[in-house]
């Protein structure tokens, strides 16, 4: 499938989304962003100003909503109060002439894989978000769209049911095989759940690619801290050795009372991104091949489970991530005074 | 003051008005006993005219239910110039007297006028004929059921309409299989109310349409004509009708929340 989406208007501006066939991408960023109009635009519900919407390679920039084949999953969900959960999820095969037959079966079929068969003549009113959610994602399913539209599906309901219901979801596009396109702000889902990543930024595509690869190697400050990568340092790039020519180079990044041996592909203003398990904690200082160690105190500790991040002070704050059992062996606590290592490779330049 | 006394007086307050409704039309109700009004349903004057009041009202609803209801969906779901001025004339008959609205329809339909000529040529007569009473009954009652209807959309979410066009509905499908539907309960409420407000019209209708008489009409004449006795059984069984009527809306109403 070959999407493009260029909208002229207020919110988004010269958009330009690819998403492969039977692929599952996600659009992440703050809120006013641009997000749900951008779904919108695709969905044929917002006016496009400029550019044009293609779906498997035809243009569908013209068509109206109901013959873009596609499903679209609200944020909060907006069930047909007057149908029952069967009626809801048989909608879209109904009103087109699919035989009652064949369209409770697909009904059955999809309430099975959803585990919401014992719903299917209620009405829905009085169900939990958790069901509405499988019910909304049942209904956008059953015309076998082949694109499904996603705005922030897991936003209303608890974490547990957050987590099983992203598990369906992705167990689901696999058995369907529909390309999938998910707006959220949580990029621990795009992690979890995408092949494909776009962060929106004012209206704009910030960067995209695989999940991983915009963690591990942010475009810019922006994306870094959005999605998490770590620590970002505002300074300047400077070559080390002048008679060095060529890039990539040894530099020193100077910002905000750090001073860091980095290899560098340009000279002047930059952010360093510093993710937190690349930096190593020790108790004593010891050689090894990391260029950069410094002295830190220990200001905070914050323990997530199986790993704890590490507030220290460097002369400013840095967050660095170990895994507990390393924490408590090296008997962490605040005011205490460690000694990190920190590669010079490791050092984001953006 | 102290609250208990406040709620006395205000309880008070509230009792007095109630009284004053209730008292007139008990008192009209108890007039009448059960033979009176048997032999009132009996006269054939009586029941032509609650016959007739019946059709031209119900006439007069579904003329407005076909040009209103499209009107109030535009009002509730669309902006478009001169919005609040159509809303603004729709409501307008509300604030005149209806007399007036009489005279006003008398001179728009008459034979004499532009309107009413080209109409009675198709063989349309208004005045003293019962389209005449289709016309002023449609007149009142019409911001009624706009207003009703228009309510009606209005509480129903615009993004269902959406959801429906994603599942492959076209913009009619989904206004009629999501949007009525849903506002259907308002609409048919608001409907009823301007089916009773049609079948309460006189002043509109004495001048346009004296004959045939609808019931109001019908009793205002027994009244002047043989006193008293003679208007109360008929005014106890348009009283009785229209009691119907409101019992049915309420039914059909959801209870407003406190």
């Amino acid at each position: 499938m070959n999407l493009q989406v260029k909208v002229g208007s207020f919110h988004l501006r010269d958009i330009s989304l690819e998403v492969p066939s039977g692929g599952y991408a996600l659009i992440i960023g703050p809120t006013g962003s641009g997000k749900t109009t951008l779904l919108e635009a695709i969905a044929g519900h917002a006016r496009l100003l400029g550019g044009r919407v293609f779906m498997h390679n035809e243009d569908v920039t013209n068509l109206p909503p109901e013959r873009r084949g596609i499903g679209f999953v609200y944020q909060q969900y907006h069930l047909f109060p007057h149908l029952t959960v069967r009626n809801n999820i048989s909608y879209g095969l109904t009103h087109r002439g699919v035989r009652n037959g064949a369209a409770a079966a697909r009904a059955e079929q999809l309430a099975d894989l959803l585990g919401i068969t014992p719903l299917l003549d209620r009405p829905v009113r009085g169900l939990s978000g958790g069901e509405q959610q499988r019910v909304a994602l049942a209904r956008a399913l059953a015309p076998r769209p082949t694109i499904l539209l996603l705005d922030e599906p897991f936003a209303a309901v608890d974490p547990s049911t957050r987590q099983v219901l992203r598990r369906e979801l992705r167990q689901l596009h696999e058995r369907e095989g529909i390309t999938t396109l998910q707006v959220t702000h949580d990029f621990d889902e795009a992690l979890r759940l995408g092949d494909l990543v776009a962060v929106l930024s004012e209206g704009r595509i910030a960067q995209s690619g695989a999940p991983e690869q915009v963690f591990r190697y942010p475009n810019s400050a922006f994306v870094a801290r959005f999605v998490g990568s770590g620590n970002v340092i505002a300074g300047t790039v400077e070559r080390s050795d002048a008679s060095e020519q060529g890039a990539p180079f040894r530099g020193r990044f100077q910002g905000d009372n750090l001073s860091l041996d980095v290899v560098a592909e340009r000279e002047g203003p930059a952010h360093a991104v510093i993710r937190p398990e690349d930096i190593v904690l020790s108790l004593t200082a010891h050689p090894d091949s990391a260029r950069n160690h410094k002295e830190a105190l220990v200001t905070r500790l914050e323990r997530l489970g199986p790993v704890t991040q590490v507030h220290l002070d460097v002369g400013r704050p840095l967050i660095a991530s170990v895994t507990t059992a390393s924490a408590d062996e090296m008997a962490l606590h605040p005011g205490l005074r460690v000694i990190i290592a920190l590669k010079a490779t490791a050092i984001l330049l953006v | 003051m102290d609250v208990r006394w406040s709620r006395v007086i205000l309880a008070g307050l509230g009792a007095c008005l109630v009284l004053f409704v209730v008292g007139p039309l008990l008192r009209l109700l108890l007039e009448s006993s059960p033979q009176h009004l048997a032999e009132a349903i009996r006269d054939p004057e009586l029941r032509a005219s609650i016959a007739l009041t019946v059709v031209t009202a119900t006439a007069a609803t579904l003329l407005g239910a076909l040009l209103g209801i499209p009107l109030a969906y535009l009002l509730a779901r669309r902006s478009f110039p001169g919005r609040r001025i159509v809303q603004g004339i729709i409501d307008l008959p509300v604030v005149i007297p209806h007399p007036v609205a009489g005279i006003a329809l008398l001179l728009f339909l008459g034979r004499r006028s532009t309107v009413g000529g080209i109409l009675s040529h198709i063989g349309l007569e208004f005045v003293s004929h019962v389209p005449g009473i289709v016309a002023a009954m449609l007149f009142v009652s019409v911001p009624i059921l706009v207003s009703g209807a228009r309510e009606a959309f209005r509480g129903v979410d615009p993004q269902l309409e959406r959801v429906a066009r994603t599942l492959g509905d076209t913009a009619w499908g989904a206004f009629r299989r999501v949007t009525l539907p849903l506002a259907g309960r308002g609409i048919l409420a608001g409907s009823i109310l301007a089916w009773a407000r049609s079948v309460s019209e006189f002043g509109s209708i004495v001048i346009l349409t004296y004959n045939p008489k609808v019931a109001s009409i019908f009793i205002f004449d027994r009244f002047t004509a043989f006193g008293l006795p003679a208007a109360v059984p008929a005014a106890v069984i348009l009283l009785l009708v229209a009691l119907a009527v409101f019992l049915l809306v309420r039914v059909l109403q959801p209870e407003e929340p406190v």
